[in-house]
């Protein structure tokens, strides 16, 4: 990449500044070179990021994706295959379908249920109440714990057949179930997991409720509108631009679901694969059963699902966001 | 980076746009390897490079294992008096948990930069064996410079992989049941003996049931386990592999399966739910020590590590059936890499390991009961801890009654082993029947170990 972006201009023209040799072949310490040199050495860190970690990584991966390479291979035994692996996933793979099944279960419900909860929460801490800032903050902490295998830990220990939620249902006579070492129900314990962590969307969410005009309310209010119409016809408008930047984010956030699942299934998607979400596959056939040719094939699919996923939802934005500057976008 | 903004000076770079995108792939493909192992030759370039026939040349070996402390103490321990010994040979050691440990290696291999010594387990040595990872020993045990004339013969086979002496045992072991002792007796129901058949252990199992009130099922049920499976298979003079396929039919895992079937549904085994907390590989969570079976299908030798977790006293058999049905297996190997500069000092420290007397004293028999036959009796005297002399008698018990062993499982082997897995737990949730489950297990299996 940097190699052909390299002839570009980096430094914007500035005539006044131009040297009075600019016409002249220079060195590359002379003039505006100079700043060049500047501009891309204070890049170098970043640029050294983007090549070593992502780009490089990249195309390798989209490279060995059409080889059967085992982590074990060296580069000489790398055998290139063509689309074989993107032929067996579709064609051959029933735990593919199960892990996209099991992925778009997770993130469909998930998803909506986790922003609605967030978003009720934050209407509820926009008030000015006494300590809203440290309920703020309770709320906020689950998010924060959210990646953290230590919260799943404690979550498979509260779920599981003699966890603690058993115990509170017993406490009401309710048998419970094994929730987390059921087929039936495990799934639904990470969704609820997920949904938990609201606390990111839902400070975006008070972020955007503080910018809502207060004069749009006064207006509505002296209009005799009510506070449901008031939320429906004022507030949701005016937060749909936050709506839909939180959507985009937590759906591919729950895309790409995996801590919980890994440490609540032992790393197995069990039982019976039904917390097998994609990239717990995606792990399962790289790192334990070593087939990292397969596993960067199902790492590109997965890429191009995301993508355009997000690119749906960016269509379907035109119809429901609005800008409050409407006009100038 | 150029340093390009006036068109004419940028006229240099501009032969960077001719490039062909694939060679500009190449290149940094070929970046990307070549860098591990320009940072490799920096960090081994004091190490010598002619395999030298002097016998004071410095050497300085890599070893590497997964395992805590205490394996590392006494991994060092050995590895300082080899040194005593040998004063022109050091090493440089690294060990973590089993958590990523294939992961490092595979990328150490990867890039050519294997360690001299590593550890390894029947799950991964014909993967690494085959793709050449592993340093072939054969030489060396043929003239006894590596010398396994000592070990059980099947334990000496047991890292042979395609005729290539790939691992060479560290420890020896064998399937075991733990069961619960001192709950059998408060419930009165005697104990389990090596040599019942199937049907009787399950009877057995069904009367624990019964006489703990159902409060405590009679044994885990290790129709997710293919060490159960294996022996059982072998009792009936199949193999779980046969070559690089799977030795047995969709008929077999049928009947398999039906067996633990009617043993959950009698009562025998816990529920489904339960089973899969055993179904962790983790020495905590077995049933035997959770309290919620009376028995758990384990390595003989873990015996001492879950009495660690229980107040109750815990008894050691062989599984159901013919003991001839298992065989002397490696807990785990010590293997060269293939890429070594110095294979004969390899060769000698894994000799060293497994046949000086010292080395086994302080070793103990903490990954697995001693392979020197000879030493084995030297160990068990050095041993206080009671399970891990119950652990040491059951096996010298048994050994004699031991079948011949299997070729090490082929490549692909991790994989199928989780398939099991998840494929007889939709047995055991009921999601799918016996026969369903069986055809399963053929046709996915089939495409792992392709």
């Amino acid at each position: 990449m940097a190699l052909t972006t390299a002839s570009a201009p980096v430094v914007p023209e500035q005539p006044g500044r131009r040297a009075p040799d600019a016409h002249k072949r220079r060195g590359p310490g002379a003039g505006r070179g100079r700043q060049g040199v500047a501009g891309y050495v204070f890049l170098s860190p970043w640029l050294l990021g983007l090549m070593g970690i992502t780009a490089i990584p990249m195309l390798l991966s989209l490279y060995l994706s059409f080889t059967d390479y085992s982590v074990f291979s060296t580069w000489e035994d790398v055998e290139w295959i063509g689309l074989e692996n993107y032929q067996e996933m579709f064609t051959g793979d029933p735990q593919f379908y199960r892990a996209v099944t099991v992925t778009l279960l997770y993130a469909l419900i998930m998803v909506p249920l986790k922003l609605a909860a967030a978003l009720a929460v934050a209407l509820l801490l926009n008030r000015a109440w006494r300590g809203v800032g440290l309920f703020r903050g309770l709320f906020y902490l689950p998010s924060l714990l959210g990646g953290s295998v230590a919260l799943a830990l404690v979550w498979s220990a509260l779920f599981a057949g003699d966890g603690a939620v058993n115990e509170f249902l017993a406490f009401f006579g309710i048998t419970g179930q094994a929730w987390v070492n059921d087929p039936d129900y495990a799934l639904g314990t990470l969704i609820i997991l997920g949904i938990w962590q609201f606390g990111a969307p839902m400070v975006i969410f008070l972020a955007g409720l503080k910018q809502v005009p207060v004069e749009l309310y006064e207006a509505a209010s002296v209009d005799g509108a009510s506070p449901w119409r008031q939320f429906w016809h004022v507030t949701m408008p005016m937060l749909s631009p936050v709506i839909f930047f939180n959507l985009v984010l937590e759906t591919i956030r729950g895309f790409q679901g995996f801590t919980s699942a890994f440490v609540i299934s032992n790393g197995t998607g069990g039982p019976v694969d039904s917390t097998l979400l994609y990239t717990l596959y995606l792990y399962k056939r790289g790192f334990a059963e070593f087939e990292m040719g397969y596993a960067s094939a199902l790492a590109w699919v997965f890429l191009l699902a995301i993508g355009i996923l997000t690119i749906v939802l960016f269509s379907t934005g035109r119809f429901w966001v609005h800008y409050a500057d409407g006009e100038d976008r | 980076m150029h340093p390009a903004t006036h068109p004419e000076s940028a006229r240099p770079a501009r032969t960077h746009r001719t490039l062909k995108f694939g060679r500009v792939l190449r290149g940094l493909a070929a970046t990307a390897v070549a860098l591990p192992l320009i940072f490799g030759a920096a960090a081994c370039g004091d190490s010598n490079d002619d395999a030298g026939t002097d016998p004071n040349e410095k050497v300085e070996l890599s070893v590497f294992w997964w395992g805590d402390d205490s394996r590392a103490e006494t991994t060092k321990k050995v590895l300082d008096a080899y040194t005593a010994a040998h004063p022109n040979v050091t090493f440089v050691t690294t060990f973590q948990g089993n958590q990523g440990y294939l992961d490092k290696l595979s990328t150490q291999a990867a890039g050519g930069n294997a360690p001299d010594i590593f550890q390894l387990d029947d799950n991964m040595l014909s993967e690494l064996a085959e793709r050449k990872v592993t340093l072939d020993l054969t030489p060396y045990v043929e003239d006894k410079k590596l010398d396994l004339s000592k070990f059980p013969e099947s334990l000496a086979k047991y890292g042979v992989v395609d005729g290539e002496q790939a691992g060479v045992a560290l420890a020896e072991n064998t399937p075991g049941l733990i069961y619960n002792r001192t709950k059998l007796k408060e419930f009165g129901v005697a104990e389990p003996a090596t040599g019942m058949t199937w049907e009787a252990f399950i009877a057995w199992a069904n009367e624990v049931s019964t006489k703990s009130g159902k409060k405590l099922p009679g044994t885990m049920d290790p129709s997710a386990d293919y060490k159960a499976l294996w022996v059982w298979l072998r009792q009936q003079g199949k193999e779980f592999y046969n070559g690089k396929e799977l030795g047995f039919t969709a008929e077999d895992l049928t009947r398999w399966f039906e067996l633990w079937k009617g043993a959950r549904d009698s009562g025998a085994t816990p529920t489904a739910d339960v089973i899969h907390e055993g179904n962790s590989s983790d020495a905590s969570k077995q049933l035997v020590v959770t309290g919620k079976a009376a028995t758990s299908w384990v390595w003989s030798n873990q015996l001492a590590a879950l009495s660690k977790n229980t107040k109750n006293e815990l008894g050691l058999m062989a599984y159901p059936g013919d003991p001839k049905g298992q065989w002397a297996r490696a807990s785990m190997y010590w293997s060269g890499s293939s890429k070594t500069k110095h294979p004969d000092v390899v060769a000698d420290v894994i000799n060293f390991f497994v046949n000086d007397a010292t080395a086994a004293k302080t070793l103990g028999i903490e990954r697995g009961i001693t392979p020197n036959l000879d030493l084995r009796k030297e160990v068990e005297a050095t041993l206080t801890d009671a399970n891990q002399k119950a652990s040491l008698a059951f096996e010298t018990e048994i050994t004699p009654k031991f079948g011949a062993a299997p070729t090490p499982p082929p490549k692909g082997h991790a994989a199928v082993r989780t398939l099991l897995v998840s494929i007889a737990e939709s047995v055991q949730y009921g999601k799918a029947t016996p026969a369903q489950a069986a055809q399963d297990f053929l046709t996915q299996a089939a495409s792992k170990l392709a």
